[in-house]
């Protein structure tokens, strides 16, 4: 399995368009291509599996963004920026687990992320933050809520899915929860 | 109710450019004029992208989840995980204090065998050979030669002493088995140099450690003990250091462990890099955190800075063995200390408190 991963890490080229266009096979190739890289380096720093897929699925959000805000420069080789992500945000860990973090491992060149690293903390909490309202908002808020801003169902949708007598119903519905989910987040 | 709910949805569509040029001016003027409208919008807007942001990382997230289902976790790292050999990790994370204390090693054994001079000190000496005595007890001549010099200083004067700490607010001392043996009365000395009378309370000679309380009616409560105990065990390089009483104030001894285990491979102990002197057995061993990690119980005759610590776990066995209720505000285990973070004199400062002198009579 893993030969034919590692015969398969897509170009750097290849990953920005396919980010840029969302195409879910690019992320797949990205994903698959590089979590050997950054297994080891977890493991062999006092982490297991779980944490290196944390800090892995953490450190490609932060490429996303970068890619998606137009800022990522082929200069810097993916795979060096990805492991320079990860293990900035495998240090904060461990330091906050209070582990010693002044004998750490490395398998890569490291490149300097902390601005990247720093925004994508801010993002990360405003994550938090409406994940945290959202489990907050109980049922059905919330599927009303997810299914018309993230999953982009209408009204109309939504009232069949719920069986409401007509729209205005439904609308009354959301509007309730958007209300108390707003107060929700805006008070975290 | 109503106009709240279409003030939100014309909001929504405002921020979504999805008003036709008429409403928008409309809107507009309305938004102008009305500052609460205005700050609706505000919020509103920040929420959405909110919303939006969150959508788009739980998306991916998703897409994430999906991708790595597909890959083998555990194939990957038996291939890329350290090396499973513990010896050789340990060896690998700590060349260098293995290497310290391995040459230390060779030097203690060849000081021991270069020099039997027997110039031994006055006073607190005795201490340390009823120590080395009751080390032969336990451990199979070692050093057996040094018993006839410990018959020989057991006859010299009767008074002697060693060290103890705290381990509750109400009395509780834990200090070594080997210092108290034998005692006919035991007193305890802080810092100030005022003195209480105690009692043995538990004795454990296998492991050398014993706990005494106090009897005197004068003694006040400690406060919350300041240390915690360490429930795992320090690693080799550790730095440490103890408070102990060689003398009659208490001193400061720094160092490292050296050795997971003690005196001819005696795993109930650590050896250390610390030089201590006759009295301070029974002084607390502390990392840098403020954790007690062990009991200093003795040292290697003839070297300077081999001594033995007794294992924190050892210490946890003893306090386990004693009615719970007795102590009051026992010292934790395996908690943060609220020494940690603290600079080496801070913990010192707060720590000389509960640690006291034991002065033996018999």
């Amino acid at each position: 399995m893993s030969i034919k991963l590692s015969s398969s890490i897509p170009t750097d080229r290849e990953v920005v368009l396919g980010i840029l266009n969302n195409s879910e096979e690019a992320l797949n190739k990205l994903y698959l291509g590089y979590f050997p890289m950054v297994l080891q380096f977890i493991l062999n720093n006092s982490g297991d599996e779980a944490d290196a897929k944390d800090v892995y699925q953490e450190a490609i959000i932060v490429l996303y963004d970068k890619i998606k805000s137009g800022k990522f420069e082929l200069s810097s080789k993916l795979k060096t920026y990805l492991y320079s992500v990860s293990r900035r945000i495998w240090l904060k860990k461990l330091a906050q687990q209070s582990k010693k973090t002044n004998n750490i491992a490395d398998f890569e060149d490291v490149l300097a992320v902390d601005e990247d690293f720093e925004r994508h903390e801010e993002k990360d909490q405003q994550f938090d933050q409406m994940k945290k309202a959202l489990d907050n908002l109980g049922e059905p808020c919330k599927t009303i809520i997810q299914d018309f801003y993230i999953h982009n169902l209408s009204m109309q949708d939504i009232c069949e899915k719920f069986g409401y007598t007509n729209t205005d119903n439904a609308k009354t519905q959301k509007y309730k929860c958007l209300q108390r989910l707003k107060k929700l987040f805006f008070q975290l | 109710m109503n106009n709240d709910i279409q003030l939100e949805s014309i909001i929504e569509d405002y921020l979504n450019g999805r008003l036709n040029p008429a409403e928008l001016a409309a809107f507009e003027q309305l938004r102008s004029n009305d500052p609460v409208v205005d700050h609706k919008v505000v919020a509103h807007n920040f929420f959405l992208e909110s919303m939006q942001k969150y959508a788009e990382t739980s998306i991916l997230k998703a897409q994430m989840d999906n991708a790595h289902i597909e890959i083998d976790v555990y194939e990957i790292s038996a291939k890329v995980k350290p090396h499973s050999s513990k010896v050789v990790r340990i060896w690998r994370n700590n060349k260098s204090a293995i290497a310290i204390a391995a040459s230390f090693l060779i030097m203690a054994s060849a000081v021991l065998l270069s020099s039997y001079s027997l110039n031994k000190q006055e006073g607190n000496l005795q201490l340390l050979d009823r120590k080395v005595s009751q080390l032969n007890q336990s451990q199979n001549n070692i050093i057996r030669v040094i018993t006839n010099d410990a018959q020989k200083a057991n006859r010299a004067p009767a008074k002697f002493g060693g060290t103890g700490f705290a381990i509750s607010s109400n009395g509780f001392i834990l200090t070594n088995y080997h210092v108290i043996k034998g005692a006919d009365s035991l007193y305890i000395q802080n810092n100030k140099g005022v003195s209480y009378k105690v009692k043995k309370f538990y004795m454990d000679p296998v492991n050398d450690i014993a706990i005494l309380k106090v009897t005197d009616l004068s003694f006040v409560s400690l406060g919350a003990v300041p240390y915690s105990i360490k429930k795992t065990n320090a690693g080799i390089g550790e730095a440490v250091y103890t408070l102990g009483y060689p003398k009659d104030d208490v001193v400061l001894g720094d160092g490292y462990v050296s050795s997971k285990t003690g005196i001819n491979g005696d795993t109930l102990a650590y050896q250390i890099a610390i030089p201590v002197n006759p009295g301070n057995s029974g002084g607390p061993l502390l990392d840098n955190n403020g954790n007690i990690v062990g009991v200093i119980n003795g040292k290697e005759d003839k070297t300077d800075g081999a001594a033995f610590a007794v294992k924190s776990r050892y210490i946890i066995e003893a306090l386990n063995a004693i009615p719970q209720d007795s102590l009051s505000k026992r010292v934790g285990y395996g908690k943060k200390s609220i020494l940690q973070g603290l600079k080496r004199n801070q913990q010192v400062e707060k720590i000389q408190d509960y640690v006291f002198m034991i002065k033996v009579y018999n």
